[in-house]
């Protein structure tokens, strides 16, 4: 799940969350039944579980932009000092098998 | 939130935490319930009223006990709880309760009775003072909730006297 993703999960679940209780508790009051209101948010619940942590397409709109491989070891010849450029030119050649 | 692991922990969290508000506001609703009880108890007989060898009396009566208390429940009435006292005074306790039956009522339906029967527990005083004595008879219950609070509350039934000698 991408960040944007993560964000609309969590928001999506809270708002959710609290409209199933509210739509629960006025429900089992007008009927005067304890136990549909348990049922009501029970199953609420079980469904919002299903939407939010399962890692649907719908969180995945804004995926994270991973600079190329290529790109990045151009960055890295770029600092001034010498002893950094040896290192990660050494870095770089470790990695490089 | 970013594993499934994370978000699940998240939900099941706030959906206790939710719940526990839930039940909060459903015990609050009791409050706006306000319940129009009713009981009337007759003694039909004194079976018998004597005194034991260590000085205290007993006494045993047959009774009718009446009740209306089906507005005392809610949705959130799991039982009422109820039993009758006799309450009278004493020179050595300002006030005595003597519990004489109980019982358990599961639902509404269940609340409107009329039963017939002897006293459940006996009716033995702290002493030999019943002779004469005038005494009430109180109708008790407890509101038993599914969640919260637990309300009480009782009827109190003057009137009622034990004879001045033992039979």
């Amino acid at each position: 799940m991408d960040w944007q993703g993560q964000k609309l999960s969590e928001q999506l679940m809270q708002i959710m969350l609290v409209a199933v209780a509210v739509a629960a508790y006025v429900t089992g009051f007008m009927i005067e039944s304890f136990r549909i209101m348990m049922l009501i948010y029970a199953g609420g619940v079980v469904l919002i579980a299903l939407i939010t942590v399962q890692n649907w397409p719908l969180f995945n709109r804004h995926p994270l932009k991973w600079l190329e491989p290529s790109v990045a070891d151009e960055y890295s010849k770029e600092p001034p000092q010498q002893q950094a450029a040896a290192a990660s030119s050494g870095k770089k050649k470790s990695t490089k098998k | 939130m970013h594993s499934w692991g994370y978000r699940l922990n998240a939900v099941a969290t706030f959906s206790l935490t939710v719940l526990g508000v839930m039940c909060g506001m459903v015990s609050f609703s009791d409050n706006f319930n306000h319940p129009t009880p009713s009981a009337d108890v007759r003694v039909l007989n004194i079976n018998w009223f004597q005194r034991h060898p260590d000085g205290n009396d007993e006494v045993s009566m047959t009774m009718n006990i009446t009740a209306n208390l089906q507005s005392l429940f809610t949705w959130n009435t799991k039982q009422v709880f109820v039993f009758l006292a006799a309450e009278y005074e004493t020179p050595m306790n300002s006030l005595n309760q003597v519990s004489l039956w109980d019982g358990i009522i599961p639902t509404k339906e269940h609340a409107r009775f009329w039963i017939h029967t002897a006293n459940k527990y006996r009716f033995i005083d702290q002493g030999s003072n019943l002779r004469g004595k005038d005494f009430n008879l109180t109708l008790h219950w407890h509101v038993m909730p599914k969640t919260g609070k637990m309300f009480a509350d009782k009827i109190v039934m003057p009137g009622y006297h034990l004879l001045e000698d033992y039979r």
